[in-house]
């Protein structure tokens, strides 16, 4: 089911592209005129995106939007979509932006359009203290659990040798609680979940080698330049007065990262 | 970040059941009023409506539930109609579950003896009468376990409804642990509220058995 759920993604969002071309709407206009903005947003990615007590969505992501709909002079709609199915919503128009914590990739590049980076994560391997891995060669007869169709998936599947096997799970908790249970000795997630992985065992598990610093973008459909040039000014903004570092404190207790602030 | 599991995490969970059982309500009433006329179609003297309802199920029973309902939803607004994820969902469930209805009901309509249908022509008992009188009643007998077999099994499937944003209770339970990090007890939760769900149906179905069996062994 989930190796269908990717191929469905691809094929759909191929053909969402070809059209998504064809239509050439100005998104902007149609956002202005409308009076809200629809942004899709990941409910299960904390602490980017998350459904709080209240059963409403929050988090990094969540405050982004909400400072981005004022300065756009409209209202915000936030969408919940999910990792596999976010790029499709973009595409067929179902919400006008994702600021869905999608990491900024060449192959997303090719389908979306991304904004400047507006939130940045550290994606390494980790694993129990006796695993001795310190390069992905080590990975060789190992298990690894990753989150599906996440940043991490692309990143270890990339560089395991052919004899490491990848348990891909649902989600980053899935992949957590693997680990917690014992199922698989490793994972690939990010700094924020090894946050999490700490709460929960600290001292069980250490980090082997990093893979990545991931960053994310606001991204829009493609060919969307007027509305892209817009965002890309709000991400200035944001940046320049310490709203985004008031952001970074409260979610991730830490200041802005450096690799958000070069241009 | 980790929340604590409480009594708020467990409402919320029960409330997302609610979309389950609204989808699900819409598959079974939409898969009931389609099914029968497929099977009735599937099953009739015309060779057109015959070969068109076989394409039908065919292509239904041949493509995931899941890529119907994403080309219902996805596809649509391709084409500049922005569906309601619920017509959408309505769309795709009601063909998925007439598909197999259809396909189910079919194998019970010609599992009345032929001499039922040939005795009822020679009454001079119409299509309509004929099928109301005779042969339904003693199809509906042998379609309840096969019936409520699939509806217990459709129930489950509206799970799938998730890719086009229903927070339904699968849906639920997976944002609920990516906060709470319990999977154990927050599926354990989901499972126990889906038996809550599918189990007095298959009571019903029993039910309804016992009364068909009285019904014919007088």
């Amino acid at each position: 089911m989930n190796a269908l759920k990717n191929a469905l993604a691809i094929v759909v969002g191929v053909g969402l592209m070809l059209a998504g071309s064809l239509a050439g709407a100005d998104t902007l206009q149609d956002i202005q005129s409308r009076g809200t903005i629809k942004v899709g947003m990941l409910v299960d990615f904390p602490p980017y995106g998350l459904m709080n007590e209240q059963n409403q969505p929050d988090g990094y992501d969540a405050d982004v939007a909400k400072l981005l709909a004022p300065d756009l002079g409209v209202k915000l709609q936030l969408v919940p979509v999910t990792g596999p199915n976010r790029i499709p919503y973009l595409l067929s128009g179902q919400v006008d932006v994702l600021v869905a914590s999608l990491g900024i990739t060449p192959e997303r590049a090719k389908s979306v359009d991304f904004s400047e980076p507006y939130a940045a994560i550290t994606i390494a391997v980790y694993g129990k203290d006796d695993e001795k891995i310190t390069k992905p060669a080590d990975l060789a007869g190992k298990t690894i659990a990753v989150a599906r169709a996440s940043t991490q998936d692309t990143a270890v599947t990339k560089v395991a040798p052919p004899s490491a096997t990848i348990r891909r799970f649902d989600s980053d908790a899935a992949a957590l609680q693997a680990l917690m249970s014992g199922q698989v000795p490793l994972i690939g997630c990010s700094n924020v979940c090894y946050l999490t992985i700490q709460k929960l065992a600290p001292g069980k598990f250490n980090k082997k080698f990093e893979l990545s610093s991931q960053v994310q973008g606001i991204a829009v459909k493609p060919g969307e330049q007027n509305l892209l040039a817009r965002i890309n000014q709000f991400i200035d903004k944001i940046k320049a007065n310490g709203e985004l570092d008031k952001i970074n404190e409260k979610w991730l207790g830490e200041p802005m990262p450096a690799v958000l602030k070069k241009k | 970040m980790i929340r604590q599991f409480g009594w708020n995490e467990f409402e919320l969970l029960v409330f997302a059941a609610r979309w389950t059982i609204v989808l699900a309500i819409i598959a079974f009433v939409g898969g009931g009023i389609g099914g029968l006329i497929v099977a009735l179609l599937r099953t009739a003297d015309s060779r057109v409506a015959r070969t068109a309802m076989i394409v039908f199920i065919r292509v239904f029973q041949g493509t995931p539930l899941l890529m119907q309902l994403f080309l219902a939803y996805f596809g649509m607004a391709i084409f500049g109609f922005s569906v309601n994820p619920l017509i959408a969902a309505m769309i795709a469930l009601t063909a998925h579950a007439s598909a197999y209805l259809g396909e189910i009901w079919r194998g019970c309509i010609q599992a009345v003896p032929h001499g039922q249908t040939e005795a009822a022509k020679a009454l001079g008992l119409h299509y309509f009468a004929r099928m109301r009188h005779v042969v339904l009643p003693q199809a509906a007998r042998i379609a309840v376990p096969p019936t409520v077999g699939f509806l217990v099994q459709l129930l489950k499937e509206t799970s799938l409804t998730s890719i086009i944003g229903f927070v339904e209770l699968t849906r639920q339970g997976q944002i609920i642990t990516s906060v709470t990090f319990r999977p154990f007890l927050v599926f354990g939760l989901v499972a126990a509220i889906y038996f809550a769900m599918c189990w007095p149906l298959t009571l019903v179905a029993r039910w309804m058995e016992r009364g068909m069996a009285r019904a014919t062994n007088r």
